[in-house]
C-alpha cells in the first residue's frame, strides 16, 4: 500500500520552490557548462522571485 | 570516360541513394528519442550520453510530480468534458511515465478548494510541459541540432 504523502507548504514556499525546480530544469536545458548552469539557476531564480513577489505587490490594491 | 571520372560519378550517385535512407533513419532515431525523453524524463538526454542533462531534467520533472500530488493538486484525466479540462491532461500527461505514478500515489484525491491544491495543481501542469520541452530539446539534439 502507497502512504499518502503531504505537503503542508506556505504560498512563498511553494512558489520559490517551483521557481528553483524550474530554473534548474532550464539551467541545465540551456547551458553546457557548469559554472555557466549555475549562474543561469540563480538569475533564473532571483527574477522569478522577483517578478512573482512585485506582481503580489501590484496586486495587493486589488485584493479587497 | 575515364575511370576515376567513373568512379567519382558512381560514389556521388551511390551518396545520392544511400542520403535519403540514412537521413530518415537518423529522423526515425530521432524521434524514437523524443518520444523516449517524454515517457521516461531524462531518457532522452541519457541516450545521448548526456548525463547531466538526464538527471536533472528526471530529478526536477519527478520532484515537481511528487510536490504536485503532495499538495493535493488535479491530476485531469481524459474524462475531463471541457477543453480546459483537455488541456489539463494533455499538459499531465506531458510527465509520460510520471503521469501513472502520479496516479497511483494520488491516494486522498485532489483538494483545489485550498490554496495549495491549487499550486499542486500549476506544478503537475508544469512537470508535464517541463518535460514536453526536454523531449523537444533531446529530439533536436538527437537531429545534430546545436543544443
Amino acid at each position: 500500500m502507497i502512504a499518502a504523502i503531504a505537503f503542508n507548504l506556505s504560498h512563498f514556499q511553494a512558489m520559490t520552490l517551483f521557481a528553483l525546480l524550474i530554473s534548474i530544469a532550464f539551467g541545465f536545458l540551456s547551458r553546457r557548462r557548469t559554472s555557466e548552469r549555475v549562474k543561469y539557476i540563480i538569475w533564473s531564480l532571483f527574477l522569478f522571485l522577483l517578478i512573482g513577489v512585485g506582481i503580489g505587490w501590484a496586486m495587493y490594491p486589488f485584493s479587497r | 570516360m575515364s575511370e576515376d571520372t567513373a568512379t567519382g560519378t558512381t560514389a556521388a550517385a551511390a551518396e545520392a541513394t544511400i542520403t535519403p535512407s540514412h537521413h530518415q533513419r537518423n529522423e526515425a532515431a530521432a524521434f524514437a528519442i523524443g518520444v523516449a525523453g517524454w515517457f521516461v524524463p531524462g531518457l532522452g538526454h541519457a541516450l545521448q550520453k548526456m548525463w547531466g542533462r538526464a538527471l536533472g531534467c528526471f530529478l526536477t520533472v519527478g520532484a515537481l510530480v511528487f510536490l504536485g500530488i503532495g499538495m493535493r493538486g488535479n491530476l485531469f484525466s481524459s474524462e475531463g468534458g471541457d477543453a480546459f479540462g483537455m488541456l489539463g491532461y494533455v499538459a499531465d500527461l506531458g510527465t509520460g511515465s510520471f503521469y501513472f505514478a502520479a496516479r497511483a500515489l494520488e491516494t486522498q484525491g485532489s483538494d483545489v478548494a485550498h490554496a495549495e491544491g491549487d499550486y499542486g495543481t500549476r506544478f503537475l501542469a508544469a512537470a508535464g510541459v517541463l518535460n514536453l520541452l526536454a523531449a523537444l530539446h533531446a529530439y533536436e539534439a538527437a537531429r545534430g541540432r546545436k543544443a
